[in-house]
């Protein structure tokens, strides 16, 4: 292991710790491949999604945990995805009976089951995933899923917030309009009794893959 | 909604159903506690003191840049199809934005976290305009089904229980609620989510603008901002103009510092930063219809101000609250208009007048524990004092305010009605310590403590018998007594010059002296303060000396801190004032730092010794470890909870908030209880009148004196060193 190695080992481990300080579940997963099998996994493994509003013509199955009908499909939406990964991811969720989508979820908004989206950078002082979050279907990926899943890659961790500066303004200024998000952890709220509670309007869980390459 | 109270009775009553509320004192007990411990450890992380320096010079210089900056910002955003606006004052940001939503024809809002709209009060416009408005932060939306206000600018619902809050679901979703907080967080989850659909317009707050490409970055942990600002047709960002910030740099620098001191995490959950107006597919045209309202009330003339410029370093964190020992005894509700803790003291005199302040700036005991904790260092109590001078000079001060500010200009009157008040006494003292028959009609709210005795012989007129000699000294100093050791507790200062002397200092009293003016300041008589200012430098300035030592720590630290800044306009005393600043020490600095006195100095008496650490020595003057060394070098140091946690004396505080201070002082002595200390040590008079009062009061078998008792008691002749 070289001195770089180290280092940048350094600052992985930093940001794993931080981010599970923050309820962040954290995998370290070799390829996009098992990126993907990973996101079907947590998808079939989870309870159906709540549905939160109306959404007509969806097949509602019995109450969850809020009292609210569920889902029967479930729904992976992964607009940030490139063509290939889509299929791929698409194609597992077909064999599971899952319905796969990369746009058009304000058609969901009632709730989906998880989002899939990719981060340009992390910094581990906080734990923090950086997004880009310009195109409506990329915010609500992240917002309306139960569990949110995030593919991050190791290499692109910065140690804390100072040091993105300039990356952030190449993201901000990278189109004329654009919309950017930092990440840390799932929702959450002390709003009551200063008591730590998750999931009060985003997601439930954050899972955070991070990518050797 | 807001109320803020007229007259000081009936503020006083107001405070006194806050103290009732058992859960409240609970909760913020709780608060104020882990908070510290939380704070500490998040802390260790960062250069807390560089960042704050750099907070403070970044939002300074901000400031004397915001036209530039909101032209900056405003170029920026334009080019980026965001609308910007301009407000003058509160009615105008409110009538700007109920246009906006009639212009686009909205029915149904919702907001994230706005402190600037609870500024302009947005929510009652927008209610009489028909429009329906719906808060999504969870703690903004159990106080809008509440009709309250915030009573904390971060957990605005902190005031209430899971109970309470249960009931307030029941009664909005009209099904029994379960008062598992849990439970309770999803029922907003279910209960907002279909109003973030049904709404035609979002309305935010800003945290930052930043002016290099007219970013809007909005920080929250639960992420009702993000649904507030993508889901609705329409969003509407209002912000003060003290949000402008230069470039991206500032804003992450803030942010290190900003969630941190709100609640002890590391960063929130979400920072959104919204440049320009982008994608919105419910819109015909696919784009989002997006404004930003900057809102002035009074900003651009604060700008200018020199002083009170620095409240536009204030990053909205809420952390002066959390550490106010007063804000955790009366809650939010009692501490502000609609900004609370210190900072909503000051804002609340500037955004919302004079008459809404008043009162409500009378309620800061001066412990320095928010400044000391400021994401943008700024000197609260300070402007505070400043408010409460202004105050007199445009309304006139309280009549005892005047009657004692026209006594103390005159030293040798002052100090003959002191002297004078120890005959007028005599019946009431029975010979003790203490005046102990006084009517309970005259004590009235005081009786919660016994009150002192003036001296039968002040130390000034002790002095002559006991002045030292020296030979070869090997330091030459002057005592500065302040009021409370002169003519209450002369026998502190007498077993500091009995140290002192004994250790080769030669010391000198200069008789010319008075009081501090520390006193004066607090009650709004700048005028007085500044003449007795100048009498003391005037008077330690006959002779040269090596120190100036006080065993007042509040004294030590107006002396220190203060005086360059009130005789800053007297140029007969330019460099005099420095001087004198820069020589005054506390006792126990002097004779642990300077001399050195430690364990070889003094016969451990093994009796247990607990500690108060007073406000001014150790945030004024950031000493710490001086005295607890020097009690370990004479006694058996017996660790207390919450040390540095304000005693509630702050001089004429105790006076005019009686029901407050004596709350503290029940706080400070059950932590002494648990210590089983027989004897408790201070390095302040002040201190020692309130704690020395409340143990007599509740017979407590613990003697209460300064610091400098124990070591005379104690000090070996010779010292080890020989």
């Amino acid at each position: 292991m070289t001195q770089t190695d180290s280092v940048s080992r350094h600052v992985v481990e930093t940001f794993i710790a931080k981010a599970a300080a923050v309820n962040a579940v954290v995998q370290e997963l070799p390829n996009i491949q098992a990126a993907l099998r990973y996101v079907v996994d947590v998808c079939a493994a989870k309870q159906a999604s709540e549905i939160l509003a109306d959404e007509p013509g969806v097949e509602q199955g019995p109450p969850g945990p809020n009292n609210q009908p569920t889902r029967v499909k479930r729904i992976v939406a992964a607009p940030d995805l490139d063509d290939g990964e889509y299929d791929v991811l698409a194609k597992a969720c077909e064999e599971k009976g899952f319905l796969c989508i990369r746009e058009g979820l304000r058609n969901y908004v009632a709730g989906f089951d998880v989002g899939v989206s990719k981060a340009l950078l992390g910094v581990a002082a906080s734990g923090t995933c950086l997004m880009n979050t310009d195109g409506e279907d990329a915010r609500l990926a992240g917002m309306i899923a139960e569990i949110h899943i995030i593919f991050l890659c190791a290499s692109t961790i910065y140690p804390d917030l100072p040091s993105i500066a300039q990356k952030l303004r190449e993201r901000i200024n990278e189109e004329p309009i654009t919309y950017t998000t930092m990440i840390s952890g799932p929702s959450r709220t002390a709003d009551i009794e200063r008591v730590a509670a998750v999931g009060v309007h985003g997601p439930l869980e954050l899972h955070i893959i991070l990518l050797e390459d | 909604m807001h109320q803020a109270p007229n007259t000081l009775s009936e503020y006083r009553k107001e405070i006194d159903s806050a103290l009732q509320d058992e859960f409240l004192r609970r909760t913020l007990d709780t608060f104020a506690v882990a908070y510290r411990a939380n704070r500490e450890t998040i802390f260790q992380e960062v250069d807390e003191r560089g960042i704050i320096n750099q907070i403070a010079e970044s939002r300074d210089k901000a400031c004397k840049r915001m036209e530039e900056l909101y032209a900056q910002f405003k170029e920026q955003a334009e080019k980026r199809g965001v609308r910007v606006h301009r407000a003058k004052d509160a009615t105008e940001a409110n009538e700007i934005i109920a246009r906006i939503a009639r212009e686009n024809k909205v029915k149904r809002i919702v907001k994230s976290k706005s402190m600037t709209a609870e500024e302009t009060q947005l929510n009652e416009r927008l209610f009489a305009d028909n429009f329906i408005v719906d808060e999504t932060d969870l703690g903004e939306w159990i106080i809008q089904l509440r009709h309250e206000g915030p009573s904390h600018m971060v957990m605005p619902a902190i005031h209430l229980s899971r109970y309470q809050v249960a009931d307030d679901f029941t009664k909005a979703t009209g099904v029994k609620q379960d008062t598992d907080i849990q439970k309770l967080v999803k029922v907003a989850r279910v209960q907002l989510r279909r109003k973030f659909i049904q709404a035609d317009m979002g309305i935010s707050g800003c945290n930052f603008a930043i002016a290099e490409n007219g970013t809007v970055t909005i920080v929250t942990n639960e992420g009702n901002a993000r649904m507030v600002t993508t889901l609705p047709r329409v969003h509407v960002a209002i912000a003060g103009l003290d949000k402008l910030t230069p470039t991206l740099e500032e804003a992450l620098t803030a942010l290190l510092v900003l969630p941190r001191n709100a609640t002890g995490q590391r960063l929130t959950a979400y920072v959104s930063w919204i440049c320009g107006a982008g994608p919105c597919s419910v819109n015909p045209d696919g784009k989002k219809i997006l404004h930003v309202v900057f809102v002035d009330n009074g900003r651009t003339e604060i700008a200018k101000d020199p002083l009170f410029s620095q409240i536009f370093r204030c990053v909205r964190c809420g952390a002066c609250a959390n550490v106010c020992p007063v804000y955790r005894l009366v809650g939010g509700h009692k501490m502000g208009y609609i900004y609370i803790g210190a900072i909503g003291l000051i804002l609340t005199y500037f955004f919302h007048g004079k008459d809404k302040a008043k009162v409500l700036c009378q309620n800061c005991v001066g412990c320095e524990a928010c400044k000391n904790v400021c994401a943008g260092g700024i000197d609260l109590p300070r402007l505070i004092r400043e408010i409460r001078s202004r105050l007199t000079d445009e309304q006139g001060g309280d009549t005892q305010a005047v009657l004692l500010s026209s006594v103390m200009k005159n030293r040798k009157l002052f100090h003959s009605l002191l002297k004078f008040a120890k005959y007028a006494q005599k019946p009431f003292t029975g010979g003790t310590g203490f005046q102990r028959h006084l009517p309970a009609m005259f004590l009235g709210k005081h009786g919660y403590k016994a009150l002192p005795a003036i001296a039968a012989q002040s130390f000034r007129d002790r002095w002559p018998e006991i002045a030292p000699r020296a030979h070869e000294p090997k330091f030459r100093v002057a005592l500065f007594s302040g009021c409370a050791q002169d003519f209450v507790y002369p026998e502190q200062l007498e077993d500091a010059v009995k140290i002192l002397a004994a250790r080769g200092v030669e010391v000198d009293f200069p008789l010319e002296q008075s009081c501090c003016g520390l006193p004066l300041e607090m009650m709004g008589q700048r005028k007085t303060a500044v003449e007795v200012a100048e009498q003391n430098v005037r008077a330690f300035s006959r002779k040269s000396y090596d120190a100036v030592i006080t065993l007042c720590a509040s004294c030590a630290s107006h002396l220190k801190h203060n005086y360059e800044t009130l005789l800053a306009g007297n140029a007969g005393l330019y460099g005099k004032t420095r001087e004198f600043a820069e020589k005054v020490v506390d006792f126990s600095s002097f004779v642990h730092d300077t001399l050195g006195l430690g364990s070889d100095d003094f016969n451990n008496s093994g009796q247990k010794v607990a500690y108060h650490a007073s406000c001014h020595l150790c945030r004024g003057l950031g000493v710490r470890q001086a005295p607890r060394d020097l009690i370990k070098a004479a006694a058996e140091y017996a660790p207390g909870e919450e040390e540095e946690l304000c005693c509630g004396f702050g001089g004429t505080y105790s006076v005019k908030f009686p029901e407050i201070s004596a709350q503290l002082l029940e706080k400070k002595l059950d932590a002494l209880r648990k210590t089983g200390a027989t004897r408790l040590v201070v390095d302040c008079p002040g201190c020692v009148m309130q704690l020395r009062g409340g143990a007599e009061k509740q017979g407590l078998n613990v003697k209460v004196d300064h610091v400098a008792d124990l070591l005379a008691e104690n000090l070996k002749p010779q010292g080890g060193k020989t």
